[in-house]
């Protein structure tokens, strides 16, 4: 059984179709990213898994079960953790706490949760920082604090929205390395990104590309890469034949 | 009931509230452009219903002629307040700017009972004890009448400024995108204060002609200040065409209330309808967040 | 929770049951019972204004219902302290209702709702005559045998000690930082699981509950109330301010909000008499434009300790949540 599987979904925001029937499947402990140009719907898509919004038509599985309508709250429950694009830390607490929000999932007890949230910096490699305020901290950190706070819930999938882009080249592929350890922890995972092409070859088992909000090719990095519709989508017609 | 009776009731409404329209404009237009929950609002309608008697008292300047000497008081007043008090806190959340200009009321209403006692005034002028018979049945009061289609004359004129104007257009554009705007070239800080000074001296002018139909006191803008809330949320926050239907209408409504409940129900009854629209369409009966 | 606080607080309580062996005028005993009064009004209000960041102009409804609560009941012939406890109930299901609707708002529409639903409250008393007296008003029982006003002194004390209770324990638990999750942001707080209109109306439940004894408590001293009196939006905006001004989402800063605000009240209303609300409303303004985090607030961050700037949000305008952003997003 799929981990998650999206069906026929479609999201309308006024005249803009974001995202045109899409159907795709996650099996466990996989690394997948969703690539797209901009606009192509990746955000938006991620908002529907989430429950941030809810799909005009369609339906989407976690699990085998159906949480097509779920409050983002009930999907976070449910093990679906996620980044955002922005990073949205909580400015006015501290690294740790902010990890520690994400413990409480599983304890209510302040000394568990702070427990587990510092195993999950040590991982990231932020134990130094643990107990800095959010406010005033340089982007990867809170990159990494939006990684942090989400595996500190225990998901069984974990969505990281764009969760390179903006970061310098060294430091994308170090947080490919560790995302690419995820799945030891039967954590699968879905990126969104754009460009950074780098990362998702190395990090990917599986690539899903979306172009204004239409799915039009999945399957291993090196295949979809060189399909004449990523190109086209990506670079535009000109370079349709060039094959890589 | 009576159809007269009713009749009456809604025409009395609309008369009404065509300055209700007018008031909730003033604030739909700062609230759509600025984001600002203006609580000073009935401070200012005070203010320019005092500003309209004084002129009527020392000068015998009569109200139709002196709202106009209020509007400009008030626009001025409004953009100072503006670029004082307001600008200073421009990040912060709501709720700060709805203390501050709730501190504002306290300081403009104390301070005009100060000057003024709280004593109760009136104004007489002739024009009081006419009225517009349409049938033996209805009976519209003439100063009614006249501050209504000078409302309604106010309105359009304001509407048409925000509208077809350069400046109402680069209102707009701040109220659409408060961040883009100033990359076209629009002075955000000058629009903002003109903007406020609008939306004060609207109300200004309402108080103005309120004059001749209401009783003059320091607390006297309280009231309007809950109602224009109201009817700016029905009006969909920011929508000034939303805001004067919703002005319209509540007046209806009110004198409905009044006729069948009481009229200590009317502003329980806009209060309730109030929460209603609030929680079934927050965004308004009219629509969503653009002037 | 900075230690500090906890100390000074500690010290105000110690010294504050000792004051009335010292203080012989009744009327000096009055001032200080409204100052904590307050006091503990704002740490309720603190509980869902500053750390759930619920920013509520009416919580003067459940202050009236308790006040009335405990008038009406009394009047059908209930003991007093059984008319308190259902109006604490009332009060329970009014913020149950109000919190339903209230909290699906946002920003400013939040506040407006509040107020709204006070004023609602308001107005049906005012307009029930033959259930609440109406304006003309209604008495209120003594809840104490001795009608001195020492025994008030001492019930607002141990109020604003409980709530001091609360607010301290909440800041220990998860509870607590679900609470300011909610603050911060409300989607990121969704997406890490929590059940944020839950823990919203939680907050408000405690929040209303403590309001409405508080209501009792001054309904009973003064004998007899006026709708006008105990559900005006004054009450509401006091309260807020009480809690701003010493610093919302500090624990300690509603008892020294209120220490200041209500002795100064006092003061200004017998110096100034006239101008009394004047210099009231100019104290507000000048405390939002110069004093946002309020007064801990401000000492808290100047001490620098760790950091924590619990009224940023008030001093924020918030970011667009997930859901505007996934509109914006989708419409580049």
């Amino acid at each position: 059984m799929p981990l998650l599987e999206i069906r026929n979904v479609s999201k309308r925001f006024g005249g803009l179709l974001a995202v045109n029937n899409v159907s795709f499947s996650i099996a466990e402990a996989e690394t997948t990213f969703i690539v797209g140009p901009n606009g192509a719907g990746k955000t938006t898509l991620f908002n529907l898994i989430t429950g941030v919004i809810h799909p005009d038509s369609g339906s989407i599985y976690f699990q085998g079960q159906e949480i097509t309508h779920l409050s983002p709250d009930r999907a976070a429950r449910r093990g679906i953790g996620r980044t955002f694009q922005i990073v949205k830390p909580l400015r006015n607490l501290t690294v740790l706490e902010n990890v520690m929000l994400g413990a409480f999932q599983h304890t209510s007890s302040l000394a568990k949760a702070s427990e587990e949230s510092k195993k999950v910096l040590q991982f990231l490699g932020m134990s130094h920082v643990m107990h800095l305020p959010c406010l005033g901290m340089p982007l990867p950190m809170l990159k990494r604090l939006e990684i942090a706070r989400a595996l500190a819930t225990r998901p069984k999938l974990i969505l990281l929205d764009e969760v390179v882009a903006g970061l310098p080249t060294a430091e994308a592929l170090r947080l490919a390395a560790l995302l690419k350890r995820l799945p030891e922890w039967g954590i699968s995972s879905i990126g969104g990104v754009e460009h950074v092409m780098q990362v998702v070859m190395r990090t990917a088992d599986r690539v899903v590309v979306l172009d204004h909000g239409t799915l039009i090719a999945e399957g291993k990095p090196q295949e979809v890469v060189r399909l004449p519709q990523v190109i086209e989508a990506y670079l535009g017609p000109k370079y349709k034949e060039l094959g890589l | 009931m009576n159809f007269y009776a009713l009749l009456q009731a809604v025409l009395n409404g609309i008369l009404t509230g065509a300055l209700y329209g007018l008031i909730a404009m003033g604030m739909a237009l700062i609230f759509g452009v600025m984001r600002i929950v203006n609580f000073t609002h009935g401070a200012f309608l005070m203010l320019g219903m005092y500003v309209t008697y004084v002129l009527f008292q020392a000068a015998g300047m009569n109200p139709y002629v002196g709202f106009i000497g209020a509007g400009l008081f008030l626009f001025l007043f409004g953009w100072l307040t503006y670029a004082g008090l307001l600008r200073p806190i421009r990040g912060q959340a709501d709720f700060m700017v709805i203390l501050l200009t709730m501190g504002l009321s306290l300081v403009l209403i104390d301070a005009v009972q100060l000057i003024f006692g709280a004593d109760y005034h009136q104004i007489n002028i002739a024009l009081l004890s006419k009225n517009v018979r349409l049938g033996p049945q209805i009976s519209l009061n003439a100063p009614w009448l006249v501050s209504f289609a000078l409302a309604l004359l106010l309105a359009f004129a304001l509407y048409f400024f925000v509208m077809h104007t350069m400046f109402g257009r680069a209102a707009r554009a701040i109220a659409q995108n408060r961040y883009s705007a100033p990359l076209m070239g629009i002075n955000v800080n000058r629009v903002q204060g003109v903007t406020f000074g609008i939306g004060a001296a609207a109300a200004g002018i309402a108080g103005g002609l309120l004059l001749p139909v209401f009783y003059l006191f320091p607390e006297v803008g309280n009231q309007f200040r809950l109602k224009s809330f109201v009817m700016v949320v029905l009006g969909g926050m920011g929508s000034i065409q939303g805001a004067a239907l919703a002005g319209l209408v509540l007046g209806v409504v009110e004198s409905l209330t009044s006729l069948y409940w009481g009229n200590e129900w009317a502003l329980a009854v806009d209060f309730a309808i109030f929460i209603l629209v609030l929680s079934l369409k927050p965004n308004g009966i009219f629509g969503s967040q653009r002037v | 929770m900075k230690r500090w606080q906890l100390i000074l607080a500690g010290i105000i309580f110690v010294v504050a049951v000792f004051l009335p062996l010292v203080i012989r005028t009744d009327y000096t005993l009055q001032v200080l019972f409204r100052v904590f009064l307050f006091a503990a009004l704002g740490l309720a209000w603190n509980l869902v204004g500053g750390y759930t960041g619920q920013l509520s102009l009416g919580h003067a409804a459940y202050f009236g219902v308790g006040a009335y609560g405990l008038a009406l009941f009394a009047k059908l012939g209930v003991n007093p302290w059984v008319a308190l406890a259902i109006a604490v109930i009332l009060a329970l299901v009014s913020a149950a209702v109000i919190g339903s609707v209230s909290f699906r708002l946002r920003g400013p529409y939040f506040a407006l709702c509040t107020i709204a639903f006070a004023e609602v409250v308001r107005l049906i008393v005012k307009n029930l005559p033959n259930v609440t007296g109406g304006d003309v008003g209604v008495q209120v029982p003594l809840l104490f045998p001795t009608s001195t006003i020492r025994s008030f002194y001492y019930a607002a004390l141990g109020l604003t000690m409980i709530a001091f209770g609360i607010i301290i324990w909440t800041e220990r638990s998860r509870f607590g930082y679900y609470l300011m999750a909610i603050r911060e942001d409300e989607e990121t707080a969704l997406s890490v699981g929590i059940n944020t209109p839950r823990y919203k109306l939680l907050a408000l439940l405690i929040s209303a509950a403590i309001t409405a004894v508080g209501g009792a408590l001054y309904a009973s001293l003064f004998l007899y109330i006026v709708p006008d009196q105990v559900i005006a939006m004054e009450i509401s905006t006091e309260i807020a301010i009480v809690a701003m001004l010493g610093g919302a989402g500090t624990a300690l800063g509603p008892i020294v909000g209120s220490g200041i605000l209500e002795t100064a009240a006092e003061l200004f209303k017998n110096i100034f008499q006239e101008a009394h609300l004047l210099i009231y409303g100019a104290l507000v303004i000048l405390v939002v434009l110069f004093l946002p985090e309020g007064i801990v607030g401000t000492l808290s961050r100047k001490l620098h300790f760790f950091g924590k700037a619990p009224t940023a949000p008030l001093t924020a305008s918030p970011l667009p949540g997930a859901k505007e952003e996934a509109e914006r997003v989708s419409a580049e």
